[in-house]
C-alpha cells in the first residue's frame, strides 16, 4: 500500500499557536536589542549637542573638569578610571587566574563543591555595600598601615582593592571555563611524557586555555572601567588630575553619579557634559568587549 | 523727603480708612507664640503671590510655600531664585513682584527708586532668620584656631601647603572640601571669599566637591589637614568630630551670628510694601503664615532663627501693615 505524504514532510502540521509563540519569542529578543538602539541613540543625541560647543580636542586633553566654569577636559576623570582599574585588575588577575588554576587542576572534589558557591555568593553581594565596606572598613585599615597623613580619607588605592575583589568571581569563574575546556587528552599525554602536575598546569593547560583567560582578563577590566557605586562612596568627589593612588580623585562614572544627584537642569551643557562621559565610557568598554571577542575567535585552539 | 513721607503717611491712613473690611482668611486661632498676628487658614486664600530674589531665602520661601500649600492654599506661589539685587530690581524698579527675597537689607538706592514708582512703595522689611557658614577642620587638627577672610581667600585657591597661608603652620598640603556648585553655600562663600570669581577656588588642587554634606563632614573629621565649610546648623550636628574656626578672631556662635559681628553670617529679610498687604489679601495671609511658622522650619532648612526681637518686630511691622483688616 502507498501512501502520499503530503508536502510538507513528515513533520506535524503546525499548530495555530505556534505562529504566535515564535513572534514572542522574537519580541523578547528585539527587545533587548532595541533597548540598546535607543540607550545609544539618546547617547550620540546628547554628546552631539555637547560637542556643538566644546571642541573635542579640549575635551580630550583639558587637564581640568569644572563644567560650572566651562573647563571640560576629561583627563582628570579618565586618569582616576584608569587607576582604580588597575588597581582592581592588579588584584583580580593573578588572584582570579590562581583561584581558577586552583579550582580546575588542584582542588579536591569536596572543596571544589564549597568554594565554587562561596565565589558566587561574593558576586551576589550588592556593590554598595562593598562601597561602604572600602569607606570604613578597607581605608581606615590602609591608614593605619601607610600612615594617616599619607593616605586620604577618600582615596583611589582603597576603592581600586575592593574593586578587585568585586570582580575576582567574574575572573576566577571565566578562567575556570576556559582551564576546564583544555581536554583530559593533552593533560594525560603530557604525564606520559614524565612532566609534574605543575608542568602539566603552566606550561601545557595555560598555555592552550589563553585565548579564553585573555577575554576573561578584558571583560573584568572592562567590568572595573564600568564599577559606580564603589569608586562614587570612597574614591572621592572632586576631578584631579593625578596618578598616586593615595589621593582621591573622581572617575568618570562616580561623576556622573554625584552630578545628576544634584540640582542640573536639562538642556544645560553640564547636563549634556555628562553623555559625554558617558559616550567615552561607552567606547571604551565597547572597544575591550571587541578586543576580547576578537582573542578568543583568532587564537582559538580547536581540540578534537 | 518729610513731605513725601507725610504724603504716603497720609494716603496708608486714608487706605485704612477705606480699607474693605476683613481678610476672609483670618482664622481665629492663632499659632503666633508673639500674639501678635492673627491666626492664618490657607484654604480660604485665593490669588496667586509673586516673590522673586536670593538664592539664600529661596529653600527657606519654598518650605514654607510648600507647608502653606499643604495646609490647603490652592494658589500659585512663585518663588523666583535671581539673587537679592535681581530680587530688589523687580520689586522696586519694574515694581511687578509682591515680595522681594533678600540676603542683605535694601539700599538707599533702592528705596529711592522704589519711590518713584507709578504707585510708589515704601519697603518693609521682614527678618526672617540668619544664614552662617562654618570653616571647619578636623577635631584632630590642633594647629589651625582662626583665620582671616584674606587666609581664607588663599587656602581655599592657591596655597598648596597650610604654611602658604601662615608661616606658622605646618609645611603639608591642603585637603579641600566644599559643597557642589548648585550650591546657594558655595555661591555665598564665591561671592564673600572671591568677591563672586569661581575660578580661584574651582582651580585648586586636592578639592573634593559635594553636595552631600555628609562626605564633606566625613572627609574633613578624618583628615588633620583638612578644611571645609558648610551651614552651621550642619557644623552643630557633628560638632564631636569637628573644629569650627574663628573667622576674623571671631568665633560662630548663636550670639556672634545674632549680633551680625561674624563675618560669614548674613540677614535673611523679606521686603514688601503696606498698599501691597493692604490690596492683595493673599500676600498678607503668606506674610502673616511665614512669620508665624518659620521658626519651625528653618533650622531644618539649615538656617539660624533670626534674633527674637527682630521677629518681633517684623510681625509687629506686619500687624501695622495689616491694621484694621482682622
Amino acid at each position: 500500500m502507498t501512501q502520499v505524504f503530503p508536502a510538507r514532510g513528515l513533520a506535524r502540521p503546525p499548530r495555530p499557536g505556534e505562529a504566535v509563540i515564535k513572534a514572542f519569542l522574537f519580541s523578547c529578543a528585539a527587545f533587548s536589542i532595541l533597548t540598546t538602539a535607543g540607550i545609544v541613540l539618546i547617547l550620540g543625541k546628547e554628546t552631539f549637542s555637547f560637542f556643538k560647543e566644546v571642541s573635542i580636542v579640549e575635551f580630550l586633553t583639558g587637564s581640568l573638569w569644572q563644567p560650572a566654569i566651562g573647563k571640560f577636559g576629561i583627563l582628570p576623570l579618565a586618569s582616576a578610571t584608569l587607576v582604580t582599574s588597575l588597581i582592581a585588575m592588579a588584584v583580580a588577575l593573578p588572584l582570579g587566574l590562581m583561584v581558577a588554576v586552583y579550582l580546575s587542576e588542584y582542588a579536591p572534589w569536596g572543596v571544589r563543591q564549597f568554594l565554587k558557591p562561596a565565589l558566587e555568593v561574593l558576586a551576589g553581594i550588592p556593590t554598595v555595600v562593598y562601597g561602604y565596606f572600602a569607606l570604613s572598613t578597607v581605608t581606615p585599615l590602609l591608614r593605619g598601615m601607610i600612615g594617616q597623613d599619607r593616605l586620604q580619607v577618600y582615596n583611589m588605592l582603597s576603592a581600586g582593592l575592593v574593586m578587585g575583589i568585586l570582580i575576582l568571581p567574574l575572573i576566577a569563574s571565566m578562567c575556570e571555563d576556559a582551564l576546564s575546556a583544555v581536554p583530559r587528552t593533552m593533560r594525560e599525554a603530557a604525564y606520559a611524557t614524565g612532566a609534574t602536575k605543575l608542568e602539566v598546569t603552566t606550561q601545557v593547560v595555560v598555555p592552550a586555555a589563553f585565548s579564553g583567560l585573555a577575554a576573561a582578563f578584558i571583560l573584568g577590566l572592562s567590568r572595573a572601567v564600568g564599577e559606580t557605586m564603589i569608586v562614587a562612596l570612597a574614591a572621592g568627589a572632586g576631578p584631579n588630575l593625578t596618578l598616586n593612588p593615595l589621593k582621591s580623585a573622581e572617575t568618570m562614572t562616580g561623576h556622573i553619579v554625584r552630578i545628576s544627584g544634584g540640582d542640573l537642569s536639562y538642556d544645560t551643557i553640564d547636563y549634556s557634559s555628562l553623555f559625554a562621559i558617558a559616550a567615552t565610557l561607552f567606547v571604551i568598554t565597547m572597544i575591550l568587549n571587541l578586543i576580547s571577542r576578537r582573542i578568543v575567535g583568532k587564537r582559538r585552539e580547536v581540540y578534537e | 523727603m518729610k513731605k513725601r513721607l507725610l504724603a504716603s503717611l497720609l494716603a496708608l491712613l486714608t487706605m485704612a480708612v477705606f480699607a474693605q473690611g476683613k481678610f476672609t482668611w483670618v482664622d481665629s486661632i492663632s499659632d503666633d507664640k508673639d500674639k501678635i498676628l492673627p491666626g492664618v487658614n490657607p484654604a480660604k486664600v485665593t490669588g496667586s503671590i509673586i516673590t522673586a530674589g536670593s538664592s539664600t531665602v529661596f529653600p527657606l520661601s519654598e518650605a514654607i510655600a510648600e507647608r502653606f500649600a499643604k495646609e490647603g492654599f490652592a494658589g500659585q506661589v512663585t518663588i523666583d531664585s535671581i539673587g537679592s539685587g535681581a530680587g530688589f530690581e523687580r520689586w522696586a524698579k519694574a515694581g511687578e513682584t509682591d515680595i522681594a527675597n533678600a540676603s542683605r537689607a535694601i539700599k538707599s538706592s533702592e528705596k529711592e527708586s522704589a519711590a518713584k514708582l507709578a504707585t510708589p512703595r515704601t519697603p518693609i522689611e521682614f527678618r526672617v532668620g540668619t544664614d552662617a557658614l562654618a570653616v571647619v577642620v578636623s577635631s584632630k587638627n590642633s594647629f589651625a584656631k582662626d583665620i582671616t577672610v584674606d587666609e581664607l581667600g588663599k587656602l581655599f585657591s592657591t596655597a598648596t601647603y597650610w604654611s602658604d597661608v601662615r608661616s606658622t603652620w605646618p609645611r603639608k598640603e591642603v585637603k579641600r572640601f566644599s559643597p557642589g556648585t548648585d550650591s546657594g553655600t558655595f555661591d555665598y562663600f564665591v561671592e564673600h571669599v572671591f568677591k563672586t570669581k569661581k575660578e580661584p577656588l574651582l582651580s585648586a588642587k586636592n578639592l573634593q566637591l559635594s553636595e552631600d554634606d555628609n562626605v564633606l563632614v566625613q572627609g574633613v573629621a578624618g583628615d588633620e589637614y583638612a578644611v571645609g565649610y558648610f551651614g552651621f546648623a550642619y557644623y552643630v550636628e557633628n560638632r564631636g568630630k569637628l573644629k569650627a574656626l574663628a573667622v576674623n578672631s571671631i568665633a560662630p556662635s548663636g550670639e556672634t551670628v545674632d549680633a551680625g559681628t561674624y563675618p560669614l553670617s548674613r540677614p535673611l529679610f523679606l521686603y514688601s510694601d503696606a498698599r501691597i498687604i493692604q490690596e492683595k489679601p493673599q500676600v498678607a495671609a503668606f506674610l502673616t503664615y511665614y512669620l508665624t511658622y518659620v521658626n519651625d522650619l528653618i533650622v531644618k532648612v539649615g538656617y539660624f532663627p533670626a534674633p527674637a526681637s527682630a521677629l518681633k518686630a517684623s510681625k509687629n511691622a506686619l500687624a501695622a501693615a495689616m491694621k484694621g483688616r482682622y
